[in-house]
């Protein structure tokens, strides 16, 4: 970040996946309601700790999911439930 | 205080926190102002939820790739060209 050694590039193409469109979607709907500006995208990303464990777009979740809690739209206990709730749908019989 | 293109300006070496759009490879380096690109809210303060008013002019800052990176081993007139704010600039009065 900011000029830091990044290694080799990979210049590789992939195909988006389901939910990385779902994550672009839901920036777009946030921002367009006005919870969430790019800026502040840019400043939540830069701060997660994980930074460069994670994908593009998982940072763009990681990093939704934290401004969201931060001006209280939604809480960590909602979004761990919900999770929890499709992970049992997912798993299913 | 106001650039005019041409003006030889040095990008603070500041380590301010949060979050900058200043790249820190520029910090401390000299380069020369190429253009002004307009006014616009600050995106330091907007990555905060703040207003970012007053709008602060943003400038398209020239630098010789040669000043950026050590043992650079292209062409002496190959440039980078950056956008920098104008609170993250002072005059260069030195000469290189």
């Amino acid at each position: 970040m900011g000029g830091s050694p990044g290694g080799s590039i990979d210049k590789g193409q992939h195909e988006v996946e389901d939910w990385e469109r779902l994550a672009d979607a839901i920036n777009g709907a946030l921002g367009a309601k006005g919870l969430q500006s790019t800026d502040e995208l840019r400043r939540a990303i830069e701060s997660l700790e994980n930074y460069r464990d994670l994908s593009y777009y998982e940072r763009w979740v990681a990093a939704t999911e934290k401004l969201l809690v931060e001006k209280g739209v939604l809480s960590s206990d909602e979004i761990d439930e919900r999770t929890a709730e499709i992970e049992r749908r997912w798993d299913g019989p | 205080m106001t650039f005019e293109p041409g003006a030889r300006v040095r990008v603070l070496p500041s380590e301010k926190p949060g979050h900058v759009r200043t790249p820190a490879y520029l910090k401390g380096k000299v380069g020369w102002v190429e253009s002004l690109i307009g006014e616009f809210p600050n995106p330091e303060e907007l990555a905060y939820g703040h207003s970012g008013l007053p709008e602060r002019p943003l400038y398209k800052v020239g630098f010789r790739q040669t000043d950026l990176w050590q043992d650079y081993i292209g062409p002496a007139e190959d440039f980078l060209y950056a956008d920098i704010y104008e609170h993250w600039l002072e005059p260069e009065r030195g000469t290189t």
